[in-house]
């Protein structure tokens, strides 16, 4: 039954991704006066990268550059075996919260040593904002975790869906909606692919297949974070939990789409300054926790 | 008879020392291939000792003085000795069969016998401190082992450096014995009557301790610091970063996986077999190892210089080591004993991880050495094709000491972070550990990209290394892997070491296959996560195959080079200015210990001067007596 449930889950996920990437470029492009692509047009857009074939840069590590879009892909697609989306399913003998999130720093890792490998400078200065923005963000996702780990007294998911309510549990999951955001790669955070700038950094050699991988990759990790927010606020066994769920995926993306359409984009360093700052907010939040509020 | 076998790498020991002493070429081979004989019989005593205590007793002399407890030699094997026995057979025979080519760079330069003599004495020394049962003993093992490895930290003598490094490590390491020594005087003296076997040990000392807990809080003190120096826990470390690095690679991967290992070895011992559980100790050990990993990991991002680097990490993960076994003590003392057995095995397994990937990591550092010549991480670059296998298994080590799954180091970050994260005391431990393990990952990323694929300074010449060094390098790279998806194995000795010192951990409980279970905590099931990866990457290589012609790097549409690469100064720059604060800190307690150091300096010099004279050096040395005798006797009070 679980097996089927997972499968279910991971078939939503690999279909719907792409459709909310193309839901939100909808809402950005009306917030900007613009009429906009379809929504479908993601989904083209993948398909044609698939089908185009990819190259290999001179300089560059072969296997290392081809295998990791692959793991990069594979690792997100993991952690959906641990986080349920649209069915509630409980899975809570493959990992936790913790695994989840060094599931990501997989994916992360796998991402910056492809890049690295390329051997293309830019591709190196990119990685390189990609491992500094990691590393800071991990700081703040370092404090929600403990914040949510005092509050539910676990880090399994069968005891932390959905937290119980307090004003910590409340704060720290604004906490995580920041995290969310500067984890999905958007614009004030979105430093280390800057087109402009660097010419998409990572992404700088990586075409068809590859270019397409680790765009999917990209979603699957925006849908697999609004997932993990959502199902700590939605009542697991709750029967209008699947409506609730989709109508919450939605919020989010016009939430999200939002800010990115009006925002510029940050440079690194005040964007690692944000995000050290936040960790003191979190901190605090950790206090409060400990105390029991 | 099977305990005789405790025997047999003693003997091997020292006739590999005693060829060692002669200058033919021919000796390295020997010495070398003797010592890895004997890491095969050592990793047999350790599975043997898992099975069955082993015991050996000699009875040496027949004085009825202080000096009685000196009288029998025992070695004894239990489960603790065995699981530290099995880590130390299996570096030292990797770094052995290693050695036998790595060591051939040095024929020219240096006089081979300083390492021929000192190597094998240097394994022995480590194996009697781990197979030895009483405390007199184990000091003199201990003091030597300090000694032989000063000597092969020393190798290079014509480099100021190395024999700068070796003498700060001496010094400062020789000062901390003398904290241990205090502390065992104090302990024979005192509380066991002139016995100093471990077993009477245990059954006398808790029960007095609890009562004079003065005492308690004395020994607590010397033993953190003696043993503390020993296993560079900051803010006593600062011998490591030095010292690492200047010694052969082989020799590194040994301080560092395993030599700096033997104090948490001594550490279970006493604070967990020998003192009364306190909270407070508990707690006092988790700090020191936050500071370590915090400040050492942060200190490792900014490193150029290969084997410093590692250096520093291995101080770090130190700190992952003490902070779980605080937090056990802690957890214990309290009553939890789900959390404190989950958290001391979680110390054990992450010095066993940490001995294989380290270990591997430094055999690495030396390969790119042996062809390259050279630490210097700006100037390497791009060598992963020109050394795939030893790419290869560096990316192993990287991936497994940034503790990512389904690699060992996960499993052991996981156990650390389940039992300290939820309980509030112990919470922001946890919190910092996880931070540290990210900063972990940025260090790894830059120690293998900056080596291995980030374009050089000029072109490299380098080749694949032999296979006898390869090999070694693959083996430890296997057990990164296995113990990493089937942690269970690890987890049995574990709990049985922990066993042999009265810690019950109930492994039924955490182990439900194919997952690691702690109830209504967490859970990982490294099995089905590998089993996942694997199959779902080659299925997405099957569906979406990727097959391309070779262009050139793109260059901004030139057609000469860009002549533009990232020298490994640069790394993460940005992340390192906003989190200045770490380093101001750093930087401005090292100044204040240096400052300290030239302040005893000053009064050593006072001191000889007054003590010119025999009358007033016999009245100073008395006064000093007196303080001893005070020190040692006020502690009752």
């Amino acid at each position: 039954m679980n097996i089927i449930f997972i499968a279910i889950n991971l078939a939503f996920a690999l279909i719907i991704a792409p459709l909310i990437d193309g839901f939100e470029r909808k809402i950005r492009a009306r917030l900007q006066n613009r009429q906009g692509p379809s929504i479908l047009q993601t989904w083209w857009d993948l398909i044609k990268l698939f089908k185009r074939p990819t190259i290999e840069p001179q300089d560059s590590i072969k296997s290392l550059y081809k295998l990791a879009p692959y793991i990069t892909f594979t690792s997100v697609l993991t952690a959906y075996l641990i986080i349920p989306t649209l069915l509630p399913a409980s899975t809570n003998f493959i990992g936790d919260l913790i695994l989840v999130v060094y599931l990501l720093g997989l994916a992360t890792l796998s991402f910056v040593i492809g890049a690295f490998s390329s051997g293309n400078a830019y591709a190196q200065i990119g990685s390189n904002r990609d491992v500094s923005l990691f590393m800071s963000e991990e700081l703040l996702l370092a404090f929600i975790i403990g914040t949510i780990a005092v509050i539910g007294k676990s880090l399994s998911f069968d005891q932390l869906f959905p937290l119980p309510f307090r004003i910590s549990s409340l704060l720290a999951l604004l906490l995580l909606f920041l995290v969310i955001y500067v984890a999905s790669t958007r614009l004030p955070f979105d430093i280390a692919e800057a087109e402009p700038e660097i010419i998409e950094g990572p992404l700088i050699e990586y075409s068809g297949k590859h270019l397409g991988l680790l765009k999917y990759f990209v979603f699957l990790k925006r849908l697999l974070l609004y997932s993990l927010i959502l199902d700590f606020i939605i009542p697991i066994q709750n029967p209008i939990r699947l409506t609730c769920y989709l109508i919450g995926i939605i919020i989010l993306s016009i939430v999200y789409s939002t800010f990115e359409a009006y925002y510029g984009r940050f440079r690194i360093d005040q964007a690692i300054r944000i995000l050290k700052r936040a960790s003191i907010v979190a901190l605090i939040v950790w206090m409060i926790a400990v105390v029991g509020w | 008879m099977e305990a005789q076998i405790l025997l047999l790498p003693i003997g091997i020991l020292i006739i590999a020392a005693l060829i060692g002493l002669s200058k033919a070429k021919v000796v390295l081979k020997i010495v070398n291939m003797l010592s890895a004989v004997s890491s095969g019989v050592i990793i047999y005593d350790g599975v043997l000792g898992l099975k069955t205590t082993i015991e050996l007793k000699y009875n040496l002399f027949n004085s009825s003085s202080f000096f009685a407890s000196l009288d029998y030699l025992v070695f004894r094997v239990d489960a603790l000795s065995a699981f530290f026995l099995l880590i130390l057979g299996i570096l030292s025979l990797c770094a052995s069969v290693y050695g036998i080519k790595y060591m051939e760079r040095y024929f020219e330069r240096e006089d081979m016998r300083v390492y021929t003599f000192n190597y094998p004495l240097f394994i022995l020394t480590m194996y009697l401190v781990v197979i030895c049962w009483n405390l007199l003993w184990f000091i003199i093992f201990w003091e030597l082992m300090t000694l032989f490895s000063q000597f092969l930290v020393a190798f290079e003598q014509r480099k100021e450096k190395a024999v700068k490094a070796a003498f700060k490590y001496f010094c400062m390491t020789k000062a901390g014995a003398e904290f241990i020594v205090l502390a065992l005087i104090l302990i024979i003296l005192k509380a066991t009557n002139f016995n100093a076997n471990y077993s009477e040990i245990a059954n006398v000392l808790p029960a007095y301790l609890s009562v004079h807990s003065a005492t308690l809080y004395t020994l607590t003190f010397a033993l953190l610091i003696g043993l503390g120096v020993k296993a560079a826990m900051v803010p006593l470390h600062s011998w490591l970063p030095d010292a690492h690095p200047e010694a052969p690679s082989n020799v590194s991967a040994l301080l560092s996986g395993i030599m700096i290992k033997l104090p948490i070895y001594m550490m279970f011992r006493f604070f967990l077999g020998f003192f009364p559980l306190k909270p407070e100790i508990g707690i006092v050990i988790a700090i020191f190892g936050i500071l370590t990993l915090f400040f050492s990991m942060m200190y490792a991002l900014l490193q150029k210089d290969s084997k410093r680097l590692l250096a520093f990490s291995s101080i770090d993960n130190i700190g992952y080591i003490l902070l779980p076994m605080g937090a056990g003590i802690y957890f214990l003392a309290n009553g939890s004993q789900l959390f404190g057995g989950i958290a001391l095995a979680a110390a054990l397994f992450h010095t066993m991880n940490h001995a294989f990937f380290k270990g591997l990591l430094f055999l690495t550092a030396g390969s790119v050495m042996y062809e390259t010549g050279t630490r210097d991480l700006n100037y390497l670059g791009s060598l992963a094709k020109k050394m795939p296998l030893t790419a290869f298994t560096a990316l192993i080590g990287s991936l497994a000491i940034a503790g990512i799954p389904p690699l060992n180091g996960f499993v052991s970050k996981w156990m650390i972070y389940i039992s300290t994260l939820t309980s509030p005391a112990t919470s922001l431990f946890g919190i910092i550990a996880i931070f540290i393990s990210a900063v972990t990952l940025g260090t790894f990323v830059k120690y293998f990209t900056a080596i291995f694929t980030k374009p050089p300074v000029k072109e490299i010449n380098a080749k694949e290394v032999p296979l006898l060094m390869s090999v070694s390098q693959l083996l430890l790279a296997l057990l990164c892997i296995v113990f990493g998806i089937y942690p269970f194995l690890p987890l049995k000795m574990i709990s049985q070491a922990l066993g042999s010192i009265g810690v019950q951990i109930h492994l039924d409980s955490l182990v439900v296959y194919p997952s690691l279970v702690v109830p209504k905590t967490g859970n990982y099931s490294p099995i089905i996560i590998f089993a996942f990866l694997l199959v779902s990457t080659l299925i997405v290589l099957l569906l979406i195959p990727s097959r391309g012609e070779v262009v050139p790097t793109w260059k901004t549409g030139r057609s000469e080079d860009l002549n533009m690469s990232m020298p490994a100064d640069a790394y993460y720059r940005d992340f390192r200015e906003v989190f200045r604060e770490v380093y101001t800190v750093g930087d401005a307690s090292k100044r204040f210990v240096q400052k300290i150091a030239e302040i005893g300096g000053m009064f050593g010099i006072k001191f000889e001067v007054l003590s010119y004279d025999l009358n007033s050096m016999l009245s100073i040395a008395m006064v000093l007596i007196v303080i001893l005798v005070a020190v040692l006797g006020g502690v009752e009070l």
